[in-house]
């Protein structure tokens, strides 16, 4: 009967140790799991409008695979590892909105990069907003711009250089058109929310040049400009200033020098147009973060990176998107953990924000914030002539 | 200006024989099967897709390349035909709704296969012809000399032998035709066949000359549309000028108004047509 008992006794306890060591046990596997920390990313890897998030999406995916190859990271005493979410939205700001809140909601996603597109980023605005303090949304869009230091708009920062201003690009591009000695340049820009965004950014820049502007605008979808190319021809400008993605500006730069407008300036997308005509136009001058044929020669991070491109891709190194890689990529997933290292955090997206905001980093590109959030990093400009001779100028803004 | 009106009126008439191709299909296959095949406009993009897939990565000389995209488009159209078209004739709404349907499944295949991303083929025949007056790039020449060729032949097809007589006197009074021996399901088949053949044609010609992406047939076959009941539908020839006079609207629109809005050019044009004449240009008010 004693024995019995004792028996008993003890089957409780082993059963009751069982159960303790299972329940401990399942403890362990979440706080393993917490140990992750997720990154989101709203870009366009398809579509008309893909040529910048493509070329992010790349970047990062580079970017998160080393980071968590080397044993992730540690903050506060505490291993990290990053995990990926970069849904395609295709250029499509519902599609945009139904990942952010997929993000937000489920995910609980802290740091999101993108969106590059004005459209999307309209799209996601009002609904981004009401997360205010508790996500950094980390993207190019020039319409980001206007909303930076706005109340409730703390969790923005905005990934590529602004235009205007000292430090912008378009100042520095305007004023180099000057010296080339253009006294005209007609806009041929799609009639979207960019294509007024930079009417309203360049035309002053323009008039303070002293150069003449005239604008055209053409619908999305267009692939026949020849009327209105036509029409610029006889305006007799010596730039025609395009916009501004590879699903237009093939079209754009073939039909134009086959009427005889053979010079293009600040041109927004990728090198191919101007290579695929290289033959047939004069100048071709194109605003790209890097330059990497050049830069893969004289910079071993370069050099690193198309050879770790080339590796993990097992694809060659697409020179002509590459350097549309700058907004929301490679550079700042490393920017942004060494971010929360210096912060102490990975979950107080305030703190993390500030330690970026005083960060220069140094990597593919030299990277930093202004005080509104805006980042400042150096860019090439690049100029495609006749034949394919290709000269490049290296600007490091104030 | 004279050398910009010019010079926009010949890139109309050009513009307007790809309207027209479209629009010859869509009043083929409302005349015989009694729909009005909104897909024509993806199987355009078939035939755009297929003619660059052969040219750019397999490495096809380009002037085989595009039969062979247009016997694609139709191989397509023949399926389509017998899995869904057959079971539509004459019933105006079902084959629109089936054809729009149409344009969906081969949207997303399209995507599945190629992305979303725009393709280039490489320039076929690159240079311009150079007359003083007017600039127009070799290639829209060819496009356009290729269009006329294949309408014409369509028009003499349909007007100087059995098969298009046959076609003819269905549409005209189709119970006295099936009496008379017309084997009707074989014509309407035949028809929506050639159609989407028609639809290839011109895809895996603007193939030569445009960036392509998935939905770039939306806007043909509006414009082919557009282009048939500007002509009256039913009119073969019509449907190669109701295409030439709304591209030329929209060219020589797009030079004293806005071009953002070059589509609302042909579509303003075809409203103030169909006020006088409610039939169309080319076909008698009954």
């Amino acid at each position: 009967m004693r024995n019995a008992f004792y028996r008993a006794t003890r089957l409780r306890s082993v059963t009751l140790v069982a159960a303790i060591a299972l329940v401990a046990g399942l403890n362990v596997l979440p706080a393993r799991a917490q140990n992750v920390v997720k990154i989101g990313e709203i870009e366009a890897q398809t579509g008309a409008l893909n040529t910048y998030g493509w070329m992010s999406a790349q970047g990062m995916r580079m970017a998160v695979d080393e980071i968590n190859k080397a044993g992730g990271f540690e903050v506060a005493g505490k291993k990290y590892k990053l995990q990926l979410i970069n849904p395609d939205t295709q250029g499509n700001p519902q599609q945009a909105l139904i990942h952010l809140k997929q993000m937000l909601e489920q995910d609980h996603v802290k740091y999101v990069f993108g969106p590059f597109l004005t459209n999307v980023y309209k799209g996601i605005e009002p609904y981004a907003t009401g997360f205010d303090g508790k996500f950094l949304l980390m993207g190019g869009a020039t319409a980001i711009h206007f909303d930076l230091g706005k109340p409730h708009h703390g969790y923005l920062m905005r990934t590529w250089n602004w235009d205007a201003g000292p430090s912008g690009f378009g100042s520095l591009m305007v004023a180099n058109l000057k010296k080339r000695g253009a006294k005209r340049v007609a806009m041929l820009m799609q009639n979207d929310a960019f294509g007024h965004v930079a009417r309203d950014i360049y035309a002053p820049l323009f008039k303070t040049a002293g150069i003449a502007f005239d604008e055209e605008w053409f619908e999305p979808g267009t692939t026949d400009f020849s009327s209105v190319l036509a029409k610029i021809a006889a305006w007799k400008p010596d730039y025609v200033f395009p916009g501004y993605t590879d699903a237009v500006l093939y079209d754009i730069v073939r039909q134009a020098t086959e009427i005889g407008l053979t010079k293009f300036w600040l041109v927004r997308g990728s090198l191919g147009p101007g290579l695929k005509n290289k033959d047939a136009l004069d100048d071709y001058i194109i605003y790209i973060p890097k330059y990497f044929e050049e830069a893969q020669n004289s910079e071993p991070k370069v050099k690193k990176f198309i050879a770790d491109y080339k590796a993990f891709y097992k694809t060659d190194f697409p020179y002509d998107q590459a350097p549309l890689c700058s907004s929301s990529c490679y550079d700042h997933v490393y920017m942004l953990v060494d971010a929360m290292k210096k912060a102490g955090t990975v979950d107080d997206v305030a703190k993390v924000k500030q330690t970026l905001m005083s960060t220069i980093y140094h990597g593919l590109w030299n990277i930093r914030y202004d005080q509104t959030g805006e980042e400042v990093f150096n860019f090439d400009v690049v100029d495609i002539k006749k034949g394919g001779k290709i000269e490049v100028t290296h600007i490091n803004p104030k | 200006m004279l050398q910009l009106v010019v010079g926009q009126l010949l890139n109309g008439v050009i513009i307007g024989t790809l309207y027209g191709i479209v629009a010859l299909g869509v009043t083929l296959t409302f005349g015989i099967t009694g729909i009005v095949n909104f897909a024509l406009g993806a199987f355009m993009a078939i035939g755009a897709y297929t003619g660059w897939y052969l040219t750019d990565v397999v490495g096809i000389a380009y002037p085989v390349a595009v039969p062979l995209a247009v016997l694609v488009a139709a191989l397509f159209g023949l399926l389509a035909d017998q899995t869904l078209f057959r079971f539509t004739r004459n019933n105006l709404i079902n084959g629109l709704i089936v054809s729009i349907g149409l344009i969906s499944v081969i949207q997303s295949v399209l995507l599945m296969v190629w992305t979303t991303t725009p393709k280039n083929m490489h320039y076929v025949l690159p240079g311009v012809i150079n007359l003083d007056l007017f600039i127009v790039p070799k290639m829209k020449g060819v496009v356009f000399l290729v269009l006329l060729v294949v309408i014409l032949a369509t028009y003499a097809a349909l007007t100087r032998t059995w098969a298009g007589r046959a076609a003819y006197a269905y549409a005209q009074a189709p119970e006295a035709a099936k009496l008379m021996g017309v084997r009707t399901e074989l014509l309407q088949t035949g028809v929506v066949v050639y159609s989407t053949a028609l639809a290839g044609l011109g895809g895996a010609l603007y193939a030569s000359l445009y960036s392509l992406e998935v939905s770039m047939g939306a806007s043909y076959i509006l414009k082919g549309v557009e282009a048939a009941i500007l002509a009256g539908i039913g009119s073969v020839m019509g449907s190669l000028v109701g295409g030439i006079v709304l591209g030329v609207t929209e060219a020589i629109g797009s030079i004293f108004f806005p071009q953002a809005y070059r589509d609302a050019y042909g579509l303003v044009f075809l409203v103030l047509i169909l006020l006088f004449r409610p039939s169309g240009l080319f076909v008698r008010g009954r």
